[in-house]
């Protein structure tokens, strides 16, 4: 019979993805780590595409990008949790996110992702939660995003 | 890592990535674009003096809050209760004293007996009154200020101001005759102490003062404690003291001594001595508005805690009154004077509890603590009231700014030395404090009360008229005891605060005149486009020779206009003649200007140079804007400041004020 219980982490990464479901993923892992005394890391990638240098200045001179991270450091504060932010620039998300997840030496991944569908069809889950599903050495935890209203 | 980033190896030769330095995230938060929040490092002082001082603050204060966390220091109906009732709680353990003593200095002692029950009784229908009207400014002004806000919106300007300075006098006098008359106390059981009396209450004023500096949750916190001990010792007393008066039937004949005293019989009794009575014993009011004017401290939601508070507050109070009465009275006990003073609370916990029991003790102790902290409740009121009063420009606005703990310091700091003072003044001497006390709350109450008579009968809710009665006969009753305590008291002290209401009434009225005189000045109409600058400017820079100091000054003056002169001011024309060739060497696109000054002052010369500058600008255009770049040397050490830019200093000083005149220190900082 498995644990129902979920699993405690000493160290959590959370991916953010600048969307609405940060501030839910940041929520829950910090309530998680306030409880098992863990530490979080926030992780926000910045994809750089190829006509530009992958060190160019641009992730530092982004408002929004230096938000998302101040906003996830706002609220593990706010359950008296440590976090340290980490922006990162790199030409592919997915990548960036499982090898810092595994230089890290984090136990667990927890992930956000939109509830988009693919030309108003099916849902489609992109291309790097596949990707760090397939890859990331712990475990992950992926957050949907609820179905808009519409279309539940 | 080049420019903040740092390059990182993936796990695949593809997988690079770029770990990018956020230099902001120590000091700020980004809340949006261009938009950032200070963290507390941000606040940290940057000299090691300044650290000091913030670390001593920290051990004292505690930390410093952020303005979020203000809804955390916020009241819980309990704490509230304990920080804006203690002044009036405290007030039922003297206030049936005064009852008695009003009737013995009449020489009616026995007719004491018969009437200080119904006097009491009536005084708490007044408090029950009174405690209503209080209640609907709480759900009226959830802004607090209490009765002056009622009068501000009702009466206008004069009358605010009039109620707001009897109020603020008021609980300077609560701070200064509760501390003194618990430091007699203190003195009295131990009379070694009598001669630094004074230092004890001021000590003590210093120890509340920095309570609620460490801000309100905390103040709760310290003073919660002595006020829940005396209430419920003191309901204990009442109920033991009722079941032996009603069941074993427990009642005392009056002392001999209060018969004796006694000169007219009981039907003897004018109307003029019940009047005295009862005002003497609507001390119990005192503290009744303070819920009133410190509404937002309150938990959410605020107007209808603070109205659950004052309601609890004036129950708990009557009943204490009340209850204390009917025990003194049924047990024949007025105040002694000889040989030994016995208050008469401390005489009717001698009997409920006896004499020489541990419950008479530390009813008694609890009861010292509970007058000592009286002073709590006017710090929690007044610097909200102050700040109200700041808000709307009647005071300096640093009045309305919240310190560290969220908590309206400078209102604490000025009540704390204010309240000092006047223990200092009048010898810790609580019987000379008296007269000037309870004149200004009354005042107030009517003032409040008549107020909401005309809030009632311009709004009309349903009820209104009953309303309307409530309030008036409120008004009408503690209009004769504002009269009677203010007659009685005149010559005794209580013209002081009549001359000081109007004082304080005009300085208030002057500080805003101030404030809106410069805001007049100040204002920029708000349906126009900003052009850049239109006037010229003008650079000078005072300079005692060349060096780098002065290098940067000049330097700093050309990016700012190309009229731009050195001023050299000298009392030795070889020194400038040398200048003036190693100027024109170095520097020969700066024109420096030689003033000799025969009687070697420097910095008038160079004022009067700056004035027939001004002076020759040509009429019809505008004056332009001087600015004087001044090179400062900064030193390394506090104790080097003392030898260098002492008449840079000088020269600033004398600048200040001065007409179309800018400033501009440029600061040379020593390299090694």
């Amino acid at each position: 019979m498995p644990e129902l219980v979920a699993p405690l982490f000493q160290r959590a990464v959370v991916a953010l993805n600048g969307g609405p479901s940060d501030a839910r993923i940041v929520r829950l892992a910090a309530e998680q780590a306030s409880r098992s005394k863990g530490e979080l890391i926030a992780v926000h990638v910045v994809e750089i595409d190829w006509t530009l240098p992958l060190d160019a200045d641009i992730a530092g001179r982004s408002d929004e990008a230096q938000r998302v991270l101040d906003m996830a450091e706002g609220i593990a504060e706010s359950v008296k949790v440590r976090m340290e932010p980490v922006l990162l620039q790199a030409r592919d998300v997915g990548a960036a996110i499982v090898d810092e997840t595994t230089e890290r030496g984090a136990d667990l991944l927890v992930v956000g992702v939109p509830y988009r569908t693919r030309f108003g069809g099916e849902f489609a889950i992109g291309r790097t939660i596949p990707y760090i599903l397939q890859n990331t050495p712990c475990a992950v935890w992926v957050v949907r995003e609820p179905m808009p209203e519409e279309v539940a | 890592m080049i420019g903040g980033r740092r390059p990182l190896q993936g796990r695949k030769p593809g997988d690079r990535r770029v770990r990018v330095e956020r230099p902001h995230a120590a000091f700020f938060r980004y809340t949006g674009p261009n938009e950032m929040t200070a963290k507390e490092a941000a606040s940290i002082p940057t000299t090691p003096g300044q650290r000091l001082l913030a670390r001593i603050r920290g051990i004292v204060l505690g930390r410093p809050l952020a303005s979020e966390e203000e809804l955390g220091e916020r009241l819980s109906k309990r704490k509230a209760l304990a920080i804006f009732s203690s002044d009036a709680i405290s007030s039922s353990a003297y206030a049936t004293e005064e009852i008695l003593r009003a009737f013995l200095l009449a020489g009616a002692a026995l007719a004491a007996f018969s009437f200080a029950l119904p006097v009491s009784i009536a005084i708490a229908v007044l408090l029950g009154i009174v405690a209503f009207s209080y209640r609907q400014v709480c759900i009226a002004y959830p802004n607090g200020g209490g009765s002056y806000s009622v009068s501000k919106e009702n009466f206008g300007r004069l009358a605010s101001l009039i109620a707001a300075s009897a109020l603020l006098i008021d609980y300077n006098l609560t701070v200064a005759v509760s501390t003194s008359s618990a430091v007699e106390q203190i003195a009295s059981a131990v009379p070694a102490l009598a001669p630094i009396s004074v230092a004890i209450a001021v000590t003590a004023i210093g120890l509340i003062t920095i309570g609620n500096l460490r801000g309100l949750r905390e103040a709760g916190n310290i003073f919660a404690v002595p006020t829940y001990l005396f209430l419920f010792s003191a309901l204990l007393m009442i109920g033991i003291g009722l079941y032996r008066i009603i069941v074993l039937g427990d009642t005392r004949a009056p002392s001999p001594e209060a018969i004796a005293s006694a000169t007219r019989t009981t039907e003897a009794v004018g109307a003029l001595i019940l009047l005295r009575a009862f005002a003497s014993g609507a001390v119990a009011l005192t503290g009744t508005e303070a819920i009133a004017t410190g509404v937002p401290a309150f938990k959410p939601p605020e107007s209808k805690n603070a109205a659950a508070t004052l309601m609890v507050m004036a129950g708990v109070l009557g009943v204490l009154f009340v209850g204390i009465t009917f025990l003194a009275t049924s047990f024949g006990v007025v105040p002694i004077e000889e040989p030994v003073k016995q208050t008469v609370i401390s005489q009717v916990a001698g009997i409920v509890f006896g004499g020489d029991s541990i419950g008479f003790y530390l009813f008694q102790a609890f009861t010292a603590l509970l007058l000592f902290l009286a002073a709590n409740t006017s710090f929690a009121a007044f610097p909200r009231l102050v700040a109200v009063l700041a808000n709307d420009g009647f005071f300096p606005r640093q009045f309305s700014l919240r310190g560290d703990r969220l908590a309206f310091s400078a209102g604490i700091v000025a009540l704390g030395l204010l309240a000092a003072s006047l223990v200092v003044i009048f010898g810790g001497d609580t019987h000379a404090l008296i007269p000037l006390y309870a004149v200004g709350v009354f005042i107030d109450f009517t003032i409040a009360q008549a107020g909401m008579v005309r809030h009632w009968y311009r709004e009309r809710p349903p009820g209104w008229r009953a309303r309307i009665a409530i309030n008036a006969v409120g008004c009408a009753a503690t209009g004769v005891v504002a009269v009677v305590v203010t007659t009685i008291k005149f010559l005794d002290g209580a013209y002081l605060v009549i001359l000081l209401i109007p004082i304080l009434v005009a300085t208030m009225l002057f500080i805003r005149r101030e404030y809106n005189a410069q805001e007049k000045e100040l204002h920029v109409r708000d349906d126009i486009v900003i052009e850049g600058p239109h006037r010229e400017q003008r650079v000078v820079v005072p300079v005692n020779g060349i060096d780098r100091a002065v290098i940067q000054a000049v330097n700093f003056g050309r990016t700012m206009s190309p009229d731009i002169r050195a001023v050299f001011v000298t009392d030795d024309p070889d020194e400038g003649d040398a200048l003036r060739r190693r100027w024109e060497r170095q520097l020969p696109t700066v024109p420096l200007v030689i003033v000799e000054s025969p009687y070697r002052a420097v910095i008038s010369p160079f004022i009067a140079y700056l004035d027939v500058l001004d002076q020759a600008w040509p009429p019809d255009k505008d004056a332009p804007i001087t600015v004087v770049v001044v090179p400062e040397f900064v030193a390394r050490h506090w104790w080097d400041r003392l030898l260098y830019n002492r008449t840079a200093r000088r020269l600033k000083a004398a600048l200040l004020g001065r007409e179309h005149t800018v400033v501009a220190d440029v600061p040379y900082r020593r390299q090694h």
